[in-house]
C-alpha cells in the first residue's frame, strides 16, 4: 500500500515538474520571439531608408508594447534609438507622445490612480511637448505631420477643450489638404478619416474619405474595383467611406453601363444598406439610393419585393407618411402580394394613431376585415374596429367587433383574442378603457399631426422581426431638457400589442416575446409633470 | 515709560483698525480687461474664486436645523481645514434666521481665516405650492427679503458678493416646480410660454440687482442659473447684472460653457456650483479617487478660462464646488431615521459622472456622498469628525501649482 503511495507521488511530482518546465518553457519562447522580434525591429527600424518603411516598422513595434500596456517601456525602447541615428527624432517624438496619450487612458481605465495622479501633469506636458516637436520639425507633405496634428486634436477633444481641438481640426484638415495634393500614398487620409468618424465628426470625415478616394480613382481602379472596395468598407462596418465610394462607382457607372445594368446595381446598394435587424444599415442613404432609382427608371421599376423594401425601411426610419404612401401603392399595384395584409393594416394605423384620420383607418380595416382567409393582420384588423369604436362611443359596434373577433379566431389567435376580451369586459361592466391605452388614443386620435416627427424620443426593438416566443427588448430613450440635479420624473404609459408580458411595465425599457404570428403594434406615451411630451409606436413583425 | 508703551501700543491698535477697515470697505468689482476678459478684484488685486458650499448638517439633523447657531461653532474646525486646503470663499445659499448669528459665522471665516463669503437667496423657489413670479406680492415679499439681506450683510468685511437664486431657471419648461400666470396660461404655443416664463423671471431679477446696487454698491450681483438655459432671454431682460453664477454638471469638463456664454450673454461667470460625488453606485462603494478625478479635471478647465489666459475664453472667474461636507439628510429628508444612515442610494442619473453610469437605471448620483470631507459618527469636541478625502488633497496641491498647457504652435 505505502509502495502505491509513493508510486503515485513520485508520478504526481513529475507531472507537475513536467508541467512547470512546459509553462516555463512556453513563457521563455514567447519571452525569446518577442526578444528576437524585437532585435529584428529595432534593426529594421535604424536601416530603413524611407518614412513609409519606418512607420511601418514603428507600427509594429508599437503594436509590440501597446498590446500588454507597457507604455513606459516603450518609451524607454524609443529613447534608446535616439543615439543610434538622430533623423528617426520626430517618429519617435510622435511615439513618445501617442505612448502617453494611450497611457493616461489606459490608467484611467483600470483606475491605477496612484499613477495617474502621481504622473498626471508630466505625460499631460510630455503629450503637448512630444506632439510640438514632431509637428515643428515635419512639413505637410509627412504624414507623421498629420498624425501628430490627429494626436492633438484627440487630445484636446478628450479634454473637451472647444477652442484647441477646434483649432487643432481645422489645421488638421487644412493639412490633410496640402498632404492630399503633394504625396502620393493616401492611406494616412483614410486613417485620420477613421478616426474623425469614430469620435462623431462624421461630415469632417466624409470630406476626407473623398480624398483617399480621389486618390484611389486617379489610378487604373476599374469600376468592379470600386464595387469591391465599397462592399469591403461595408463589410468592415465604416458605413460612411463605403458611402463615398459607392456615390463614385455609381457616379462612374451611370455614364457607362447600359441603364439595366445600373438600376441592377443600384438595388443591390439599396439592399445592402435598408434596414436590417442586426446588420448594419442606414435607412436613409437606401431611400437616396431608392429616389435614384426611381428618378431614372419610374416607379414601375419597382416590384413588389422592392416597394414592400422600401417603404419598410422609411417605416423603420419613422418617415411614416412616406412609407403609408408606398404601402399603399403596394397594395394598388399588388393586391394578391404576400405583403397586402401587413401593408393594409400598417395603412390602417398610420391613419389612426399617426394623422387622426379615423375613417381612413376604418376603410383599411374593413378591407381586412371582410377577408374570408383569416390571417394574423385580419384578427387584428377586426381588434382595431372594435376599438375605434370603443373610443368613439359606438359600443354596440365595438362589441359586434371584438364578439366577431372571438368567433372568428377560435383558439388560434390567443394574444388578439385576450386584448378583445379585456375590452369587451370593460364594455359589460360599464368601465373605461384601460388607462394607457385610453390616454394614448385620447391623444393620437383628437390631434392631427400631418408633419409627424418625433423628436423627443426615440422608440426602438431589438428586433423588428423575431419569431415566435423569441425575446424581444422594447426600449424608449428620451432627449429631455436639461434640469440638473432637479429629476424630472418620466411616466411611461405601454399599450398595444406587448406580447406574453401580464401589465405595461412602468420603466423605458423591458422585454417581451409573442406567442402568435402577425404584425404587432405597440404603442407608447412619455408624459412628464406637464403633460405629454410625446407618443411613438412601433411594429413588430412575427414570423 | 508705561504711559509711552500704551501710547504707541494703542496708537499701533488703531492704525491697525484703520488699514483693515480701509481696506474691507473697499470695493468688489468685476473689471473688464482691453482683450475683454474679465477679473474679480478685490482689495485692489485679482481674486479667483476657489469656493466651496458649505452646509455643516450634522448625522442625525436634516436641513432645518440651525447651525447658524450651534454652540460648537462647526465653522472654526472647517474654516482651519479649508484654510489649510486653500480655499478663500464659501458661499451660503440662504442666511440663517439670526443675522447676529450670521454675521458671526462670516466675521470668523473672514478674520480667522481670511475666508471671505457669498450669500445667497432661493427667491422662493421651494415655497409650496410653487414659485409665483407672475404675482405681484409674491415678487415684493420676496423683494422685501432680499433687500433685508443686503441691508443686513452689505457691510460685512468678508462679503463677496450676491447670488440670487440657484436653479430657478429649471421652472420655464414646467417641469420642475412650475408656475404660471394668466399671460402664460393664455398661451398655447409651449415655446411661447416658456419664454414668457423667462421673460417674468429674468426682469424680476433685474429690478432686484437695480436696487441692490442702490443700496450697496460695493459687492457685485450674480444670477444664479442652471446650466446656461434662458440666458439668451436674460441678456435682453437682465442686463443689470454684474456676472452668471451658473450650476454645471458635466463630469470631466465643462464642455464649450465658457465660449457658449461669451456668444449668447457676454458677462463673467462664476462655477456656483460644480462637482462630483464620491460613491460608486455601480459597485456600490465609496470611490474618493472617482470624486478627485473629475474635480482635477474640472479645476484645471476653470483655470484654462480664467483672464489672462490666452487659450481660454477668459471670461471665469473662478468656482464653487459642491460641497465641503456630505449631508446624510438629503436621501429622504421626510425620515428622521435615514438622517443619522449614510444613504447608498442614487438620487439622479448623469452620464457624464461615467464610471458608474451602469448602475442599475442608470442612477449614479449619490446626494449624500458629495462632501470633500465626509463625516463620521465619532465625534470631536462635539461635532461629527471631519475625514478630509483624496480630492482635498489632489485640488490643494493642484492649487498650490495650477498648471494649464502651453500653447501649441502650428507649422
Amino acid at each position: 500500500m505505502t509502495n502505491t503511495k509513493t508510486k503515485a507521488l513520485i508520478f504526481g511530482i513529475c507531472t507537475l515538474t513536467l508541467f512547470c518546465h512546459l509553462c516555463l518553457g512556453i513563457y521563455y519562447y514567447t519571452f525569446a520571439q518577442d526578444n528576437e522580434k524585437l532585435v529584428a525591429l529595432t534593426k529594421k527600424i535604424i536601416e530603413a531608408n524611407t518614412d513609409k518603411e519606418l512607420f511601418f516598422n514603428f507600427e509594429e513595434l508599437k503594436e509590440l508594447y501597446f498590446q500588454d500596456n507597457k507604455y513606459s517601456e516603450f518609451i524607454d525602447i524609443l529613447r534608446s534609438l535616439t543615439k543610434e541615428k538622430k533623423t528617426l527624432e520626430p517618429f519617435i517624438n510622435y511615439y513618445i507622445a501617442l505612448a502617453r496619450y494611450h497611457q493616461l487612458k489606459y490608467l484611467e481605465k483600470i483606475q491605477n490612480w496612484n499613477e495617474y495622479f502621481l504622473n498626471l501633469d508630466t505625460y499631460r506636458q510630455e503629450i503637448l511637448n512630444f506632439a510640438q516637436k514632431t509637428i515643428s520639425s515635419t512639413a505637410s507633405k509627412d504624414s507623421l505631420n498629420l498624425y501628430a496634428k490627429l494626436l492633438l486634436w484627440r487630445f484636446y477633444k478628450d479634454q473637451e477643450d472647444f477652442s484647441s481641438s477646434e483649432k487643432m481640426l481645422s489645421e488638421l484638415i487644412n493639412a490633410s489638404l496640402e498632404y492630399s495634393k503633394i504625396s502620393s500614398d493616401k492611406s494616412a487620409l483614410k486613417l485620420l478619416a477613421d478616426t474623425l468618424s469614430s469620435y462623431g465628426e462624421r461630415t469632417k470625415a466624409k470630406n476626407l474619405y473623398q480624398l483617399y478616394v480621389d486618390g484611389l480613382l486617379s489610378s487604373s481602379v476599374t469600376e468592379k474595383d470600386l464595387k469591391n472596395f465599397a462592399f469591403s468598407f461595408y463589410e468592415e462596418k465604416n458605413l460612411e467611406l463605403a458611402q463615398v465610394v459607392y456615390n463614385n462607382y455609381i457616379e462612374r457607372i451611370i455614364n457607362i453601363y447600359p441603364k439595366e445594368e445600373v438600376i441592377r446595381n443600384l438595388v443591390e446598394i439599396a439592399k445592402l444598406f435598408a434596414y436590417k435587424d442586426k446588420q448594419e444599415n442606414d435607412p436613409f442613404y437606401a431611400e437616396s439610393i431608392f429616389k435614384k432609382i426611381e428618378a431614372l427608371a419610374g416607379k414601375d421599376i419597382f416590384d413588389e419585393e422592392l416597394i414592400y423594401l422600401r417603404a419598410y425601411n422609411l417605416e423603420k426610419a419613422k418617415d411614416y407618411l412616406l412609407a403609408k404612401e408606398l404601402y399603399i401603392d403596394l397594395i394598388n399595384r399588388f393586391p394578391s402580394s404576400r405583403y397586402a395584409d401587413e401593408a393594409v393594416f400598417k395603412v390602417g394605423i398610420i391613419s389612426a394613431f399617426i394623422l387622426a384620420d379615423i375613417e381612413t383607418a376604418k376603410n383599411y380595416f374593413e378591407k381586412l376585415a371582410k377577408k374570408e382567409n383569416l390571417s394574423p393582420q385580419v384578427i387584428t384588423s377586426l381588434y382595431q374596429l372594435g376599438l375605434l369604436n370603443h373610443w368613439l362611443g359606438n359600443i354596440e359596434e365595438a362589441r359586434t367587433y371584438y364578439q366577431h373577433l372571438i368567433d372568428k379566431a377560435g383558439n388560434a389567435f390567443p394574444e388578439t383574442l385576450a386584448l378583445a376580451k379585456e375590452r369587451l369586459k370593460e364594455i359589460e361592466e360599464s368601465r373605461p378603457i384601460e388607462y394607457n391605452l385610453k390616454t394614448f388614443l385620447d391623444f393620437s386620435l383628437k390631434e392631427k399631426s400631418p408633419s409627424f416627427t418625433i423628436s423627443k424620443i426615440d422608440l426602438k426593438a431589438y428586433s423588428y422581426r423575431a419569431r415566435k416566443e423569441e425575446n424581444i427588448t422594447i426600449t424608449c430613450t428620451p432627449y429631455t431638457i436639461e434640469s440638473g440635479c432637479l429629476s424630472v420624473e418620466l411616466q411611461y404609459l405601454w399599450s398595444g400589442d406587448l406580447g406574453t408580458l401580464k401589465s405595461s411595465p412602468p420603466e423605458p425599457t423591458f422585454n417581451t416575446s409573442y406567442t402568435e404570428v402577425g404584425t404587432k403594434e405597440i404603442n407608447l406615451l412619455v408624459v412628464s409633470p406637464s403633460g405629454i411630451l410625446e407618443k411613438d409606436l412601433i411594429f413588430i413583425e412575427i414570423e | 515709560m508705561k504711559k509711552i508703551i500704551y501710547f504707541i501700543l494703542g496708537f499701533l491698535f488703531l492704525f491697525t483698525q484703520a488699514v483693515f477697515a480701509a481696506k474691507s470697505s473697499s470695493k468688489i468689482y468685476i473689471r473688464k480687461l482691453k482683450n475683454s476678459h474679465y477679473q474679480l478684484i478685490v482689495e485692489a488685486k485679482p481674486y479667483i474664486v476657489r469656493g466651496v458650499s458649505y452646509n455643516p448638517i450634522p448625522i442625525g439633523k436634516n436641513y432645518e436645523y440651525d447651525w447658524w447657531q450651534d454652540p460648537n461653532k462647526p465653522w472654526l474646525l472647517d474654516g482651519k481645514l479649508m484654510q489649510e486646503m486653500g480655499i478663500n470663499t464659501v458661499r451660503f445659499y440662504q442666511v440663517g434666521n439670526n443675522p447676529e448669528s450670521v454675521k458671526e459665522v462670516i466675521r470668523d471665516l473672514y478674520q480667522k481665516f481670511g475666508i471671505r463669503t457669498i450669500l445667497g437667496h432661493w427667491l422662493g423657489f421651494w415655497e409650496y405650492p410653487c414659485p409665483l413670479y407672475g404675482d405681484k406680492d409674491f415678487r415684493e415679499r420676496i423683494k422685501k427679503e432680499v433687500l433685508e439681506m443686503v441691508n443686513l450683510y452689505k457691510d460685512e468685511p468678508g462679503i463677496l458678493m450676491w447670488i440670487l437664486g440657484n436653479e430657478n431657471n429649471y421652472s420655464f419648461s414646467g417641469r420642475v416646480n412650475p408656475w404660471s400666470s394668466e399671460e402664460i396660461d393664455k398661451e398655447p404655443d409651449p415655446k411661447l410660454k416658456r419664454f414668457l416664463r423667462a421673460k417674468i423671471y429674468y426682469s424680476f431679477i433685474n429690478e432686484l440687482v437695480k436696487e441692490i446696487h442702490k443700496i450697496d454698491p460695493k459687492h457685485p450681483v450674480a444670477l444664479g442659473n442652471g446650466e446656461l438655459i434662458g440666458l439668451e432671454v436674460a441678456k435682453d431682460f437682465c442686463p443689470d447684472i454684474d456676472l452668471v453664477a451658473c450650476i454645471i454638471y458635466r463630469g470631466k469638463t465643462f464642455g464649450n460653457l465658457f465660449n457658449s456664454l461669451k456668444t449668447t450673454f457676454d458677462k463673467p461667470i462664476l462655477i456656483a456650483e460644480f462637482g462630483a460625488d464620491a460613491y460608486d453606485a455601480y459597485l456600490k462603494k465609496e470611490d474618493q479617487n472617482m470624486q478627485a478625478f473629475f474635480l482635477e479635471s474640472q479645476w484645471r478647465q476653470i483655470y484654462q478660462n480664467l483672464a489672462k489666459n490666452k487659450e481660454g475664453a477668459g471670461n471665469c472667474l473662478g468656482a464653487v464646488m459642491f460641497e465641503w461636507q456630505d449631508e446624510w439628510w438629503k436621501h429622504n429628508e421626510y425620515d428622521p431615521q435615514g438622517w443619522s444612515i449614510h444613504d447608498t442610494e442614487a438620487g439622479w442619473s448623469n452620464s457624464s459622472y461615467y464610471f458608474d453610469i451602469k448602475a442599475p437605471k442608470n442612477m449614479n448620483m449619490n446626494e449624500e456622498w458629495f462632501g470633500i470631507v465626509a463625516i463620521s459618527e465619532e465625534l470631536e469636541n462635539n461635532l461629527n469628525k471631519r475625514l478630509p478625502r483624496k480630492a482635498y488633497y489632489v485640488i490643494r496641491e493642484f492649487w498650490k501649482k495650477p498648471e494649464t498647457k502651453k500653447e501649441v504652435k502650428s507649422k
